[in-house]
């Protein structure tokens, strides 16, 4: 594209009076804008010493786990979408037959290296069951790459550690609208 | 030949084609969506997917007068003056209308069917569809039942098209799935005794058009949507099916046929589709290894090729020099083997290796043969070997000569999925000074070799392949081969000392050039192949094609 | 008193070696200065972890300097195969032994006393607090130095064989080149007010008479300030290596020790300019009522003076670093027309100002009859007039649409 395409929209620029033309004011004036801040309130959090605020856990986009059912079982059905939707691939699924009668499928391993994951959620949002989710835990830290990959029982374990202060989004849902009968809603 | 209007797009039809309207549509570049029509079974219009608005046009008068009602294109002939209209209000609600009573039933597990991202029902959906669903029902589980050792059927995912059923009666022979009650609970079934266990079984999961067959052996392994595929031929037997090699960051998940009217129309035998697992063995070979003595030291792959050269041209001072070719080998491979033995010692001996023969040949209803040859090439490799003197020899004539002490050096390529040498083979070879093997799996010949190069399997080969009806199908790489083993190919054009990287299709240039036979191949080889010697075609590929449709 | 040569040698090479080491040393603690001001000014706290090592004292972080350096000495020492070997190492070495090379003309302060220590047999003469003493030509040798800057970078981006590196060598030989101008007519009218080259000199001058060159010229301090500026390559005329554009400029190749070469000559030049802009315009080592204006101070004006001249050079430099984080980078053609359309005319505008205002018919009788602050007045008012005089030409033009009109003329 040429830079007088008629397609391009030119902003004007603000006209200066006489005082901006000659930078004079203006240099002064930004050089006492960067003088404030020189002396203004910091806003870094010490990390260690000091624990950031989370604003809502609920939508933070922290470690991933994976959610349980009422029966203690993993609720992911090996359905792979959430490793089509990940951008950074970094979500590896071995799924096989179920043992129990009412599911078909689920995750012999589940494995997510957390040091190739960008943290996106869109594994969140790719999931029909709600299994995987994103937690309020940032603070992320291995000694190895291996350590950094987690697996079905890891992310299994960050569900029992977070459960009580971030609940699922079904129960979320659950808890919003109880009278909804159970089979309405959802898409065709 | 004759006019046919598809939506104002005239197609021609010639006249002894008997084509329907979902075949002329789609000269016109429409696709007529289907579920029960498929071009390699007969047609039963049950699906009622391909409805469409039909008339004639009067030759004369250009007049066109359509009929009242919808009717489904697959019955529909295509003949000089018919009209179809596939793209109506009406044609576009009668579709919508099929796909929702499909689906009232249909479970919604799409993610976890195996099917899904290649489903007719999903994709139908999504282009003909309505936006929502009507109807309040909402399973989300599906009866399973066993049909045999090879398929699963998911009962409440069948949308009842019957091309399985119609598959076993008209292409397999066998019979052995049926439709069983009436109305809304018509189901598929096996006969109590009777499982679905025929040698074509595998092609009515190809068949399905939503996910209600499962293949047991890829069931939940992959979602079709990771896979990438190839073009291949199969290498089980001298049929030679064409077939896409399905696979993901190198690991094959599953074969299916291709369609290729010359070859296997389109099916495969389930010999070849579920026998591609021998790939990924565990027990193949990896690394090159040179004997020190008794024992065997690993040798880089660069110093093995840099060092075969000398070490049989010295040897071919010493005695006759002899190559073995397998005929699990591409062309490609087999005859840049045979010019760098060749090149080392004129009068090399040149041998086919053993074909592997099980039974006989078995013969389906629609014509569909598994050969008794189990190995893809050996038309090939024997033109190869012919040329230029005309004697054919042959792995025993090899051992022959090795026991009498005639050979001074041999190299002997394998590649075959099964165990294919035996004791007293690799005894006779024991004494050649300079044995050079290139296989997949360890043999008491492995045991004798000087040199052991691992080898590759069809799946990370490239080449071309001749069936048993002189047909040459070329086929891509759809793997990479495991780390230490290499391609024949590869290391021949590196021992040749040819520049760059090996590309089978330079040589399949220089070979069309060189040895007659080959000469059909010169041009650019198509999909479907390009047959060698037409009167051997004409022969035996008869029966074939006129069983289709 | 007469010296032997070895005195004389012995001299030079201690004050050389204590200069090296100090403005090393300086160059480093500006970096952690430097990081230090971009992080308040964008609202954060900057380093201050690092302190002493193996323990957990963290002295606000004054260990940085340290550790960068760690880091630099310890990173791999690579060369890229393409480069050209000689000139890749000599261009860093160059640039830097150039920026060294410029201090020895510069007064430190004025002089110290005569040290006498009996017990160690030390006999000194007063010590001037400059490595090179009364050399006559002391402005001309500094321009001339930074004139070799260029050398060193488009040496380094010609060496690196990448086509980035010399685009920002490229442009940085023209910057520089484009900049001396307007930075030589800056000094020129210094040097005309004072008559002499010698730093010293001016210092002097300008204690002795208690008033400040700014006071006199500050359209002079204006144009040699912004000359300054872009001579050292710092922000908004950081054109030579900014990263967005040029991915490092005439540096991209570079890494390690060889890297840090580049950025510390980077930082001893805004030094160099620094000390120069105080010398020149803002008294040198003189404040009022601290540092006396006496040729031979006792210790306490000696060691004032050299506090007092350290402070504004600090101060400047800190200055510097906040005008990087008020402004954008300019564009390369405004650049270029800041430095031909803007600065030379000023830079000539000073020149004859003070020409006019030192000349004894002219302006030494308008300072007998009205007092000298007519002279300042004057300096002022012609700085603001040719200031509007300048905006209302306009050269700065932010719009850099192609003029369609072009193709017509």
């Amino acid at each position: 594209m040429q830079t007088n395409d008629p397609s391009i929209t030119w902003v004007e620029e603000p006209r200066l009076g006489l005082a901006g033309k000659m930078y004079l004011p203006l240099i002064v004036q930004g050089l006492t804008t960067t003088a404030r801040h020189l002396v203004s309130k910091k806003v870094t959090v010490s990390f260690p010493e000091e624990r950031p605020q989370i604003g809502n856990p609920l939508i933070y986009r922290g470690v991933h786990r994976l959610n349980k059912d009422e029966q203690g079982r993993v609720k992911c059905v090996a359905c792979f979408l959430c490793a089509t939707a990940c951008p950074a691939h970094c979500i590896d699924i071995i799924g096989i037959e179920s043992p129990w009668p009412d599911r078909e499928k689920y995750p012999e391993s589940f494995t997510i290296d957390e040091l190739r994951c960008i943290f996106c959620g869109m594994c969140e949002e790719a999931c029909p069951v709600d299994a995987i989710e994103l937690t309020s835990l940032f603070d992320l830290t291995g000694r190895s790459r291996e350590e950094m990959i987690f697996d079905k029982e890891k992310l299994l374990s960050v569900y029992d550690q977070t459960k009580d202060a971030e609940p699922t989004q079904t129960a979320q849902l659950a808890a919003e609208a109880p009278a909804l009968p159970p089979s309405s809603g959802g898409a065709s | 030949m004759g006019t046919v209007l598809v939506n104002g797009v005239e197609v021609e039809v010639a006249d002894d084609e008997r084509l329907n309207g979902i075949q002329a549509a789609a000269r016109a570049g429409v696709d007529i969506p289907r579920y029960c029509w498929h071009p390699g079974l007969s047609v039963v219009a049950s699906c009622r997917m391909c409805l469409v608005e039909t008339g004639t046009r009067n030759a004369e008068t250009g007049a066109i007068s359509m009929m009242p009602k919808l009717v489904p294109a697959c019955q529909t002939p295509a003949k000089a003056g018919t009209v179809f209209v596939t793209e109506s209000d009406a044609v576009k609600k009668a579709r919508a209308m099929v796909e929702e009573d499909l689906l009232i039933d249909h479970p919604i597990d799409c993610p976890i069917c195996d099917k899904a991202g290649e489903c007719y029902l999903q994709d139908y959906h999504f282009e003909h569809g309505q936006k929502e669903r009507r109807a309040d029902i909402r399973p989300f589980t599906s009866r399973r039942r066993d049909l045999g050792p090879t398929v699963t059927l998911f009962v409440d995912r069948c949308v009842m098209c019957s091309r399985c059923v119609r598959f076993g009666r008209e292409v397999a022979g066998t019979s052995e799935l049926l439709v069983i009650n009436r109305g809304s609970d018509e189901e598929i079934d096996v006969l109590p005794g009777f499982p679905l266990e025929n040698k074509l079984s595998g092609n009515v999961v190809d068949l399905c058009p939503v996910g209600a067959l499962g293949d047991k052996d890829f069931l939940y392994q992959q979602r079709v949507w990771f896979m990438k595929r190839h073009r291949q031929v199969c290498t089980h037997c001298a049929t030679g099916c064409s077939i896409w090699t399905e696979e993901n960051q190198d690991h094959v998940y599953r074969v299916r046929p291709r369609e290729n009217p010359h070859v296997n129309q389109w099916w495969m035998c389930d010999i070849g589709r579920y026998g591609f697992h021998y790939v990924h063995d565990a027990a193949r070979l990896v690394g090159a290894e040179r004997r020190d003595g008794n024992s065997y030291k690993p040798i880089e792959w660069t110093e093995a090729t840099a060092e075969l050269g000398p070490k049989f041209d010295e040897q071919a001072k010493r005695g006759r020099l002899a190559a073995v070719l397998s005929p699990f080998l591409t062309v490609e491979e087999a005859f840049l083997l045979a010019r760098w033995i060749r090149a080392r010692d004129v009068d090399a001996m040149l041998a086919v290796g053993p074909v592997p023969v099980e039974g006989d040949d078995e013969r389906f209803k629609s014509g569909f043969t598994i050969r008794a040859e189990r190995c893809p090439n050996r038309k090939g490799i024997e033109a190869i070997v012919r040329h230029p003197r005309g004697e054919l020899a042959t792995w025993e004539d090899v051992l022959v000569e090795a026991d009498a002490g005639r050979l001074a050096g041999v190299w002997i390529t394998g590649g075959y999925p099964k165990p294919w040498v035996d004791e007293a083979a690799a005894g006779k070879l024991a004494d050649v000074p300079l044995v050079v093997v290139q296989d997949l799996f360890g043999s008491p010949l492995w045991e004798i070799a000087t040199y052991r190069l691992p080898g590759t399997a069809f799946a990370e080969r490239e080449g071309s392949y001749v069936n048993a009806n002189h047909r040459l199908q070329s086929v891509d790489w759809a793997v990479r081969p495991p780390a230490g083993a290499r391609v024949e190919g590869s290391v021949y054009w590196q021992l040749l000392g040819m520049p760059g990287l090996y590309k089978s299709r330079r040589v399949l240039d220089d070979l069309a050039a060189t040895i007659a036979y080959f000469a059909p191949a010169a041009e650019i080889v198509p999909e479907t192949g390009v047959q060698l010697d037409a009167a051997a075609a004409q022969v035996s590929a008869a029966p074939l094609l006129a069983s289709g449709s | 008193m007469q010296h032997s040569m070895t005195y004389i040698a012995v001299e030079a090479l201690v004050k050389i070696a204590l200069l090296a080491f100090i403005m090393m040393t300086a160059a480093a603690y500006l970096v952690l200065l430097e990081r230090w001001v971009a992080a308040w000014v964008q609202d954060r706290r900057g380093p201050n972890r690092v302190g002493v090592p193996l323990t957990k004292i963290k002295l606000f972080g004054l260990g940085q300097p340290l550790a960068d350096g760690l880091k630099f000495i310890f990173k791999e020492e690579f060369t890229p195969k393409h480069v050209d070997r000689w000139l890749y190492t000599l261009a860093p070495l160059s640039i830097l032994a150039a920026a060294l090379a410029s201090f020895a003309v510069i007064p430190m302060g004025s002089s110290l006393p005569p040290i006498h220590i009996p017990a160690l047999g030390l006999e000194t003469d007063r010590i001037e607090l400059v490595e090179a003493p009364s050399l006559d030509v002391g402005l001309v040798y500094v321009f001339a130095l930074s004139s070799m800057a260029v050398y060193g970078v488009i040496l380094g981006g010609w060496a690196s064989n990448n086509k980035y590196s010399l685009l920002g060598g490229l442009r940085s030989s023209a910057q520089l080149i484009a900049y001396e101008i307007p930075l030589g007519l800056g000094i020129l009218g210094v040097v005309l007010a004072s008559g002499s080259l010698r730093l010293e000199t001016i210092c002097t001058d300008q204690a002795t008479s208690g008033v400040w060159n700014i006071v006199w010229q500050p359209l002079g301090f204006l144009v040699f300030f912004v000359a300054a500026l872009a001579e050292s390559a710092r922000l908004p005329f950081d054109l030579p290596e900014c990263e967005q554009e040029l991915i490092g400029g005439y540096h991209t190749e570079y890494a390690g020790m060889r890297l840090l070469l580049y950025l510390v000559a980077e930082f001893l030049h805004m030094v160099v300019a620094a000390f120069l802009i105080v010398i020149l315009y803002f008294g040198g080592w003189h404040l009022w009522g601290l540092t006396g204006s006496e040729s031979d101070p006792g210790w306490g004006h000696a060691l004032a003076r050299v506090a007092v001249l350290s402070l504004k050079t600090l101060a400047v430099i800190v200055l510097v670093m906040l005008v990087r984080w008020s402004w954008p980078r300019f564009r390369f053609d405004q650049l270029m027309t800041l430095a031909w359309k803007v600065m030379l005319p000023l830079g000539l505008v000073n020149l004859v100002l003070v020409a006019v205002l030192y000349e004894p018919e002219l302006g030494g009788r308008m300072v007998a009859e009205y007092g000298a602050w007519t002279r300042a007045a004057l300096g002022w008012g012609v700085m603001l007039a040719a200031c509007a005089v300048a905006a209302l030409t306009a050269p700065l033009a932010t719009d850099n649409r192609p003029r369609l009109d072009w193709g017509v003329r």
